[in-house]
């Protein structure tokens, strides 16, 4: 038998403030969206659509997702961080950069701030890629998971860049081609080559993991990963060089990768041996049902569809939104309660386990709260795209109470979980601990 | 789950193991089919003992709770704990009593 080494986990300060920033993140995410409810019915290019689109991105999933691969990292590649002290000062440039970016699109100041807060993302993105591929390289084998992290991590670093270009451009104007072309570039590398291809890669492991389910064979991944790179770097070279109407044909390859990803998850959950769901695995699910929206929506926005434009405007709007307050926030909500009870559980009681009775991570926070926090999101999602859709300011406000219901609970529940304290605890006299 | 000591004495390690909750799951890691092996040479208690998946940020945490554990139980023996990855887990190994919680009966 083989004997394996003790725990990966990186230290808590690593991990945590990336938790705190992006709740309070969301918090401000959802109360500039209840000033911004004039902003949904013209074109995207939008300052304060720009500021909601950068918050959600950076501040609130960007981050978290920093914060929880730092975490899971060690888990799916099952080696140790490579650099603790890169993560901790690739968060200062990330929350400084996120700060400095949301203000000046808010303000539509396009100067030297902006470029500073553009180059201090690029750092950060640069610094994770660095932690990212160094621990890869640790890595005791190599598997289909690992190829989308890291894959994810360099596209997250080439969205960095284009958007650095984009921001300096706005000052010294010379991109050949107006700002809107390669904003789509920059949102598609964004929205498919980091966040679908980390999420996937991630979730692959932890979703089976958290069921007690497991995968027969992986070949649908390495096909999910396949045609979604594809997919993504067609349509890049195509956006670049040789404008075809081939765009729906790269849409499809992606959309591809995705129905493949989803088929595995379903394959393999049909093997669980786990029935009770939580609150946070029926979030994912919800989330992953979410998918369907981009995935329809990504072929009339690539597509000549022929709509009245204002109709195409709210489209490309719900598109957007149905990615980043969609299916990324759903899926953040869900899983961030599958991850973070546990990393703090671990870091405040593994010196106690064995000796006295301790909680579960399921005990250190409100599920009544976590409950009424997934209601609110989906009616507020509902409204809110309801609202675009319809141009009905109204509804749109009502679906950013929505939205701000839901991070006003959310950060609760979070930062009871960031404050929990050990409780006094019982020794064990084997007779009282309950199963 | 192997055994390489007297009957009694197995189940005593293994009742006392059954302490040791796995937080995700809430199961203990008797039930859960975590334990390999259990046996005793001289003063030396041994277990084998694996994890649901490789990199889980647990190790640390239950090998030294079942260390801890075990001390307490059995004062004068010293006890080793091997985290061992093969053969992988599977939920096969999950116990009957496992499966019965599991499916909330």
């Amino acid at each position: 038998m083989s004997t394996a080494t003790t725990s990966n986990s990186p230290g808590k300060w690593v991990v945590l403030p990336h938790y705190a920033f992006a709740a309070l993140a969301f918090v401000a995410l959802s109360i500039l969206l209840l000033f911004s409810t004039d902003a949904f019915s013209g074109h995207y290019f939008h300052p304060k659509l720009l500021t909601l689109t950068h918050v959600a991105a950076l501040g609130w999933a960007t981050m978290l997702i920093f914060g929880a691969l730092y975490q899971l990292l060690p888990v799916v590649l099952e080696c140790k961080l490579y650099s603790e002290k890169l993560a901790t000062i690739a968060f200062g440039f990330l929350g400084v950069g996120t700060i400095l970016l949301a203000w000046c699109f808010w303000n539509f100041e396009l100067g030297h701030v902006m470029h500073v807060a553009a180059c201090s993302l690029v750092i950060s993105f640069i610094l994770l890629n660095i932690n990212v591929i160094q621990t890869a390289r640790l890595a005791p084998k190599w598997t289909i998971e690992s190829d989308f992290i890291v894959t994810s991590a360099i596209w997250l670093l080439v969205t960095g860049i284009v958007g650095l270009v984009m921001v300096l451009n706005f000052t010294m104007a010379f991109l050949p081609v107006e700002h809107t072309h390669y904003l789509k570039l920059h949102a598609h590398i964004g929205m498919a080559g980091w966040f679908l291809l980390l999420i996937i890669g991630v979730g692959a492991k932890l979703i089976p993991m958290f069921l007690l389910a497991h995968a027969e064979s992986t070949k649908k991944l390495n096909w999910s990963y396949n045609l979604i790179n594809a997919g993504l770097v067609f349509f890049i070279f195509d956006h670049l060089f040789i404008h075809t109407s081939l765009l729906p044909v790269y849409a499809g390859l992606v959309v591809g990768g995705v129905l493949l990803f989803l088929l595995f998850i379903y394959e393999t959950s049909k093997t669980r041996q786990r029935h009770d769901v939580d609150l946070g695995m029926k979030q994912t699910f919800v989330a992953l049902g979410l998918l369907v929206l981009p995935i329809v929506l990504v072929f009339i926005v690539s597509s000549n569809v022929n709509l009245p434009q204002q109709l195409l405007s709210a489209v490309y709007l719900v598109y957007g939104i149905s990615v980043f307050l969609g299916f990324i926030s759903a899926i953040i909500l869900g899983q961030t309660f599958k991850t973070l009870p546990f990393i703090i559980w671990m870091h405040a009681y593994e010196d106690y386990v064995g000796r006295f009775k301790t909680p579960l991570p399921k005990d250190l926070y409100n599920h009544t709260i976590q409950r009424w926090q997934n209601i609110s999101y989906l009616l507020g999602f509902i409204l809110l795209i309801t609202g675009i859709l319809l141009r009905d300011q109204q509804l749109i406000l009502a679906g950013a109470i929505g939205f701000t219901i839901t991070s006003l609970l959310y950060t609760a529940n979070v930062f009871q979980l960031l404050m929990h304290k050990v409780q006094e605890l019982k020794p064990f006299s084997y007779g009282n601990a309950s199963v | 789950m192997e055994t390489q000591v007297s009957e009694d004495f197995g189940n005593e390690v293994y009742e006392t193991l059954k302490y040791i909750i796995d937080p995700e799951v809430g199961i203990n890691i008797v039930d859960l089919g975590l334990i390999y092996s259990v046996s005793l040479d001289g003063e030396l208690l041994e277990i084998d003992l694996t994890l649901t998946t490789p990199g889980c940020p647990m190790s640390g945490t239950i090998v030294n709770a079942t260390e801890q554990i075990l001390l307490k139980r059995f004062p004068n023996l010293d006890v080793k704990v091997n985290l061992v990855w093969s053969p992988p887990w599977s939920t096969e190994m999950i116990t009957e009593e496992g499966m019965r919680q599991l499916e909330g009966k």
